[in-house]
């Protein structure tokens, strides 16, 4: 079965809700200048980002990735973004991670905080901590990245990605989570 | 080559499943029979030879992989005999928990030409849903395409596999998976809990004790459907009132069909083709009542789009939720959209229903319980505020209420996977294509996972603090992961505003009409028997 790369898919779909509010007449019958204001109305808060971008500074964060194999990326992203924004829309290539789109119904962007970091890290919610019970590799310092967004106050902080059950799987039995 | 790679496989994903085979088994027999849990082990489910601690030379040099031929099962003819014969159909949970124990926590079962490998542990479950790629596939569901291709009708969630499914989740769960986007049906479900609170009173006043609902599921299923529909069709339809609309009384007779040839249907999937001439009523009547429920969708899907249409057309503001989001973006097609629609309120409607029956029915029976929770309702709302979703997290043993519910009564006791790679499980190599049975409703009861399984108590699932985790893949009522339950923040909305006001307003108790209820499998679990309870004011 050819399926797209999940990292494809989930960059192609943030782009297309961030899209649709300006550009959903592509293709649609019921095309008119009212049609933008309903959906602005309905999507309500439907992009991966805690907060609208609009409010963002331009003043970059930088974090840095420990990736399953021990290799630190260095990367930046805007304050308000989620971690799993940030492994989107920089490439980062994390198998698996994010497979449900940030919609809390898995744990596949569970990270791991150095501890004095995670005290500072927002609240958590009961559906996080639910989803964090199923996560593999748990820790005391452990969040799903696509509920943690940056805040100048985390400039510089290092995350680690736990290992993860599908890289022993991947190594034995070839790719099965994203072909592309 | 390949065998080799698998054992080395074996080898480094055994530090998760670690030694528990052999004590949570014991526990899980201790389940039926109290006292064997303190007895000696007698019985002990080797995955690997040894001690079950694995060492890197036993599982990686030593251990050959074992097939689907050296798993433990019962013989086809039994299964016949149990399920054709003793209507093992209504009893597959017992029987999951009297297979998990007879022949260990993995085990394979015939049914006609269907091979099922049935996995009964926790942490085999864990290791299965982990490892699942990007369009997971549940089961055969060649009986539900089959009629859509019959009606050129398109498939939606539950019937759609690979990219077709792929297609559908992305863009349904962007609109109804995040809890964020939920809450903001609050006020909506809100409107109907307080025609639910309404017809409480209006149904208790017609029996002569003046506190009675008889049969509370009947209740609950107007009220689920009723919630459902506000949220997919942005529309009341009317199911709470003291005369139902005649539509919306038909699709609820569509509903009760469905389900009532679920059983020969549903797994008469088993019945080939050919048999049908000779026994055509299970097919016809699962054609009949998919029309039913097509056709009701397919009703208010066209009436949103004129009204759409209308209002483009007299230049008006068009303002609306989640179907008028489809509609208007169409990222799903018109077909894709009756299809789904169709499908996600057939889903949303008896699994509500059945586990708000059943929490009743629970906080009838447990007073104790039932004033813990109504002490802490009351502690932080007072005896008259409209609870909405951003109370939820202040009322921790309400969430804990339902989580308890789907623990004792999973509605879906069990759930399908096919695999899509090759597999090594409790060292069995299990290849692609396999038809695996996860079963949580044995899990559920395990007295590992959850001391004092058989007993109620809401109160296991409140946290001390957040990082007090407990590794519960042993109840994962809605799944886990990309292909869970889509429906399960609305669900769980529904559920916790929906208890919450009941347990507010009313004392509920069990009636002298109500005999003891067991569960019964009908497709979902539901109860074997009428849940009759009075509603007694508070104040």
């Amino acid at each position: 079965m050819s399926v797209v790369s999940a990292t494809y898919r989930l960059h192609s779909i943030s782009k297309r809700f961030i899209r649709s509010l300006s550009a959903v007449s592509a293709h649609n019958s019921l095309k008119t200048p009212s049609t933008r204001h309903r959906v602005e109305a309905c999507i309500r808060n439907r992009q991966f980002s805690c907060y609208p971008r609009a409010l963002r500074s331009e003043n970059k964060v930088t974090v840095s990735f420990i990736n399953r194999d021990g290799e630190k990326v260095t990367v930046k992203g805007s304050p308000g973004d989620s971690l799993l924004d940030v492994v989107i829309d920089q490439d980062l290539d994390i198998d698996g991670f994010g497979a449900c789109e940030g919609t809390l119904a898995c744990s596949t962007c569970h990270l791991i905080f150095e501890e004095d970091v995670y005290k500072q890290l927002g609240p958590i919610t009961d559906e996080e901590m639910d989803m964090l019970d199923l996560a593999y590799g748990l820790s005391d310092t452990s969040r799903l990245g696509c509920q943690v967004c940056l805040t100048k106050s985390l400039e510089g902080m290092t995350v680690r990605v736990p290992e993860s059950v599908s890289d022993m799987r991947q190594s034995d039995f070839g790719t099965t989570s994203s072909s592309s | 080559m390949a065998l080799l790679k698998q054992m080395r496989h074996l080898y480094l994903r055994r530090p998760s499943g670690k030694a528990e085979n052999r004590h949570s088994l014991l526990c899980a027999l201790g389940f039926h029979k109290h006292s064997a849990s303190q007895s000696p082990p007698t019985v002990e489910e080797n995955v690997l030879p040894g001690n079950g601690i694995p060492s890197a030379a036993a599982v990686g040099q030593d251990t050959p992989v074992k097939t689907l031929k050296d798993m433990p099962g019962p013989s086809t003819v039994s299964n016949i005999i149990e399920f054709f014969y003793r209507d093992g159909f209504s009893r597959i949970h017992e029987i999951q928990l009297q297979h998990s124990q007879k022949y260990g926590r993995i085990f394979k079962s015939r049914f006609g030409p269907q091979l099922v490998v049935s996995i009964a542990d926790r942490d085999m479950i864990a290791e299965v849903l982990r490892a699942e790629g990007v369009a997971p596939q549940r089961a055969n569901m060649e009986s539900w395409q089959e009629y859509r291709d019959k009606r050129g009708r398109a498939t939606g969630l539950i019937s759609a596999e690979g990219e077709d499914w792929l297609k559908m989740r992305s863009v349904l769960r962007q609109l109804i998976m995040r809890p964020r986007d939920v809450a903001v049906f609050s006020d909506d479900i809100n409107g109907v809990v307080a025609d639910l609170v309404a017809r409480v009173r209006a149904l208790r006043g017609q029996q002569p004790d003046g506190l009675t609902v008889l049969n509370v599921n009947d209740l609950f299923f107007n009220y689920a459907m009723e919630g459902i529909s506000v949220i997919l069709y942005e529309r009341r339809l009317g199911c709470l009132e003291e005369q139902i609309p005649r539509l919306s009384q038909e699709y609820i007779a569509a509903v009760h069909l469905m389900f009532s040839s679920f059983k020969t249907s549903m797994y008469a999937g088993a019945i080939p083709k050919w048999l049908r001439p000779l026994i055509p009523k299970p097919w016809r009547d699962f054609c009949h009542s998919w029309d039913g429920l097509f056709k009701f969708s397919q009703v208010h899907v066209d009436r949103k789009l004129s009204e759409i249409q209308a209002q483009l057309a007299a230049g008006q503001e068009v303002k609306g939720g989640l179907l008028t989001y489809l509609l208007a973006t169409k990222d799903l097609t018109l077909e894709e959209i009756y299809a789904n629609m169709t499908e996600m309120l057939l889903a949303g409607v008896d699994t509500t229903s059945f586990t708000l029956a059943w929490s009743t029915y629970l906080l009838a029976l447990h007073p104790q319980v039932q004033q813990q929770i109504y002490e802490e309702v009351v502690r932080t709302l007072g005896p008259d505020k409209v609870p909405v979703s951003e109370d939820i997290p202040s009322l921790p043993l309400i969430r804990g209420l339902v989580k308890e519910t789907l623990r004792l009564f999973p509605v879906l006791p069990g759930n399908g996977r096919i695999t899509q790679t090759d597999l090594v499980v409790g060292g069995y190599l299990i290849p692609a294509g396999t038809q695996l049975a996860l079963c949580h409703y044995s899990t559920s009861l395990d007295e590992d996972t959850f001391p004092g399984a058989t007993q109620f108590q809401p109160q296991r699932w409140v946290r001390r603090d957040p990082t007090d985790h407990v590794d519960n893949f042993g109840s994962i009522p809605f799944g886990y992961g990309i292909r869970s339950c889509i429906g399960r923040r609305v669900a769980e909305l529904e559920m916790h505003l929906a208890l919450t006001q009941l347990i507010q307003k009313f004392r509920i108790q069990v009636s002298p009409l109500t005999q003891e209820v067991h569960a019964k499998t009908h497709g979902l679990l539901t109860p074997g028997g009428p849940i009759n309870v009075q509603f007694v004011d508070r104040q």
